[in-house]
């Protein structure tokens, strides 16, 4: 375990002051141009070597002709080269003093046959030298708050709280969208791991789990190499971190001849959801889910049990969420007939409310964004809340040029209205400790939407990935205290001995 | 000597039933009572001593899969029924016999299964299940990684889809957990301290109305050389 973060050999690969860039030129449609394109647009602040044995510069940035020449050995080296000069190129990197790489080069252990000796070659090479390296076969190194996006696609958003690990070469390179367009977020750091001749996924959640800006971990999983050590390293991480991953079921290591009813059970899906849950990790059925039980585990507090109040304006998407809560094992309490009296005033004769709270519309719209959930919050049956949002600005605004105002003011007033609902909401979180869950089947076109889910307020797609979200942050705090319990256990035996 | 190495020196893939149940016996995990016997005669005066009803199955290691062959005959309740139910099983079969295995009747109907097997990236795993012959029809199972300790064993339990089963069901009495996962546990200490074991099966583990839980049948696989 490692006890600071920068004592692992992730950090200077993730906050290199200096990167010596192998494979850039000024071509530009090939992968290292455009990675180190990247690199440079996206403001990395360090110092940038490129190296190339013919061009004085590339990309405006001074060359060197070899990575001898360079000023100082830099912390990173960052290898897009033809496979068949990687080895020469990692050994003279080892000479100059370099001791962290990132190698994107294939033609490896994957292609099988003489890419396997090539891999060995690497692992000799880099254990002459004590260079710790993630590839060959990966796309790269992403840490938003170090302005450091080593991948070939622009980075979007502002720095984030999702750590990630990928085994699938240029997934997350290919998230920096979905994250920033769905939900206004992103990596805090994302690592693609390619072949793991060297640094692992094991590697990775140590480090994620003490990356003071990582709020929870996604791992994107194909196989497992240290089984064990993963275990170790994982219950540890999730006692205090969340880890959610998304594991595609291919290796069939399970499938070998078996005269046992076990052996022939063992099947690698079954395994791994006993692998994860053992560890502590939360099991996402798909990529979308990995990252919905991502954005809301690293955005509100935890629920202390499984109990949801479901608060809507619309039957439809109420009645969906409370269906979808039943499947993912969350329970709907009736309203105690002190928050009944309580929320009597706010709500029309029309409002059904039972849990989902249908308030089909409300007296003051804008109650639906404190007053109510304040109420519901207040709960003592409940846990946490799933809220419907369907308001717009154009509500607000028509409201308002209702009342008479001049055409600025109104504009002036609706972002200030829209502004102060969605702060509302997320004081109310704040307050009780008690997660909120929003969903809605607008975007972040939508005011309420992005306001909500900038200030802090997950806001999903759909009530039923909301419902799934809330079930995932219920096991994930079932499994915590678990882990927790059994140590507490076993501290005592120590000390009962 | 240690009956595993034993075994394999004997060329045996893997343990019948009957050393198979001795060596779980030794771990104190609960197995039916039982005699290997070599005759009809014996048969009837073992069964008197455990007691009626008894079960008689034909004992071989290469014996894997019992009722399959119909080399089992159940819930025996006469001296009479002991003698031709012991001429059935054995005739069933052309196998070499350790002998036949005359044991006490469990009284189910709930079954769970307890197993254990190795993976290439994860070594000892443990497995949980709804058990008997539907077992694998209904893949009602769940996986540990050993060594693992009681907390995890119960949340063994408590992930399997016919959980309640285990609770106050239908007029009988709630499963003895704590046995359970005492078991649990010991299948993976057995898997981790024998690396010549390559597969156990106890299919079914019998739960009586009463909550007790102990082993109907049990398999050891062993490591070929």
């Amino acid at each position: 375990m490692v006890v600071s973060l920068s004592e692992s050999p992730l950090y200077p690969i993730a906050n290199p002051k200096s990167i010596a860039f192998f494979g850039a030129s000024n071509n530009f449609s090939s992968m290292g141009t455009s990675i180190l394109r990247s690199i440079i647009s996206n403001g990395f602040i360090g110092k940038l070597y490129p190296i190339h044995p013919q061009e004085k510069t590339v990309l405006n940035l001074t060359a060197y002709p070899q990575v001898l020449d360079i000023p100082e050995p830099a912390d990173m080296a960052f290898i897009v080269l033809p496979t068949k000069i990687v080895a020469q190129t990692l050994a003279a990197c080892g000479e100059k003093g370099i001791r962290n790489a990132v190698i994107v080069s294939a033609g490896f252990n994957e292609v099988g046959g003489e890419g396997v000796e090539r891999q060995a070659e690497l692992l000799e090479i880099a254990n002459r030298y004590g260079i710790r390296f993630t590839g060959p076969n990966c796309i790269g190194v992403v840490n938003s708050h170090a302005r450091l996006n080593a991948t070939f696609l622009p980075f979007e958003g502002k720095p984030g709280f999702i750590g990630m690990a990928s085994q699938s070469g240029s997934f997350i390179t290919q998230m920096f969208s979905y994250l920033n367009q769905r939900f206004g977020k992103s990596f805090s750091t994302g690592f693609s791991l390619g072949n793991e001749a060297d640094i692992d996924l094991v590697d990775c959640i140590e480090y994620l789990g003490a990356c003071p800006n990582t709020k929870v971990i996604a791992l994107y999983i194909e196989s497992i190499r240290r089984g064990q050590k993963l275990i170790e390293t994982a219950r540890n991480v999730s006692k205090h971190k969340p880890i959610v991953a998304f594991y595609v079921g291919g290796s069939e290591t399970g499938k070998r001849a078996c005269l046992s009813h076990t052996g022939s059970l063992a099947g690698p899906d079954r395994l791994y959801d006993g692998v994860f849950r053992q560890s502590g990790i939360i099991r996402a059925q798909s990529i979308e889910e990995m990252f919905d039980f991502c954005y809301a585990l690293g955005s509100s507090p935890l629920p202390k049990g499984n109990r949801v109040i479901i608060q809507t304006h619309s039957g439809g998407p109420g009645a969906a969420a409370a269906d979808a809560c039943g499947r993912s094992g969350l329970e709907l309490p009736a309203l105690s007939t002190e928050t009944l009296e309580k929320i009597a005033p706010y709500v029309p004769h029309t409002a059904s409310v039972n849990n989902p709270v249908d308030l089909t519309f409300t007296k003051n719209p804008l109650d639906f964004f404190h007053r109510i959930p304040k109420i519901l919050l207040e709960e003592e049956a409940s846990d946490g809340m799933l809220i419907y949002f369907l308001a717009s600005e154009r509500m607000v605004r028509q409201a308002l040029t209702g009342m008479g105002l001049p055409e600025d003011a109104v504009q002036d007033q609706t972002a200030q209205i829209v502004d102060s609902q969605c702060q509302s909401v997320a004081s109310l979180m704040e307050t009780f400790k008690k997660p909120i869950l929003g969903f809605s089947f607008m975007t972040r076109d939508n005011h309420f939407v992005a306001g909500l889910q900038d200030r802090g307020i997950p806001v999903l797609p759909s009530p039923e990935r909301a419902a799934r979200a809330f079930g995932a942050m219920v096991r994930y705090t079932r499994f915590r205290e678990k882990i927790l319990q059994s140590e507490t256990e076993s501290a005592g035996h120590f000390s009962a001995e | 000597m240690n009956p595993i190495n034993t075994a394999i020196q004997n060329g045996q893939a893997a343990l019948s039933e009957y050393q198979s149940k001795k060596y779980l016996g030794s771990f104190g995990i609960p197995v039916t009572r039982e005699e290997i016997v070599q005759s009809s005669d014996e048969a009837i005066r073992v069964s008197a001593t455990i007691g009626f009803p008894v079960a008689l199955k034909a004992c071989s290691p290469e014996l894997m899969h019992k009722s399959e062959t119909g080399c089992i005959e159940l819930g025996l309740t006469t001296p009479e029924a002991v003698q031709s139910a012991y001429k059935r099983v054995i005739e069933k079969t052309s196998l070499p016999l350790e002998g036949v295995l005359v044991q006490e009747m469990l009284q189910g109907p709930r079954e769970i299964v307890v197993g254990f097997t190795r993976d290439p990236q994860f070594g000892a795993c443990v497995m949980l299940g709804y058990g008997g012959v539907m077992a694998e029809i209904l893949k009602d199972t769940v996986f540990r990684i050993a060594p693992f300790d009681k907390i995890e064993a119960m949340d063994m339990i408590d992930e399997l889809k016919s959980r309640a089963m285990l609770d106050t069901f239908r007029g009988q009495q709630p499963a003895d957990l704590d046995t359970i996962c005492r078991i649990l546990m010991s299948m993976g200490q057995i898997g981790i301290q024998q690396p010549l074991i390559k597969e156990i099966d106890i299919n079914p583990l019998m739960i009586s109305p009463t909550g007790q839980v102990k082993a109907a049948d049990a398999l050891i696989i062993l490591e070929r050389k």
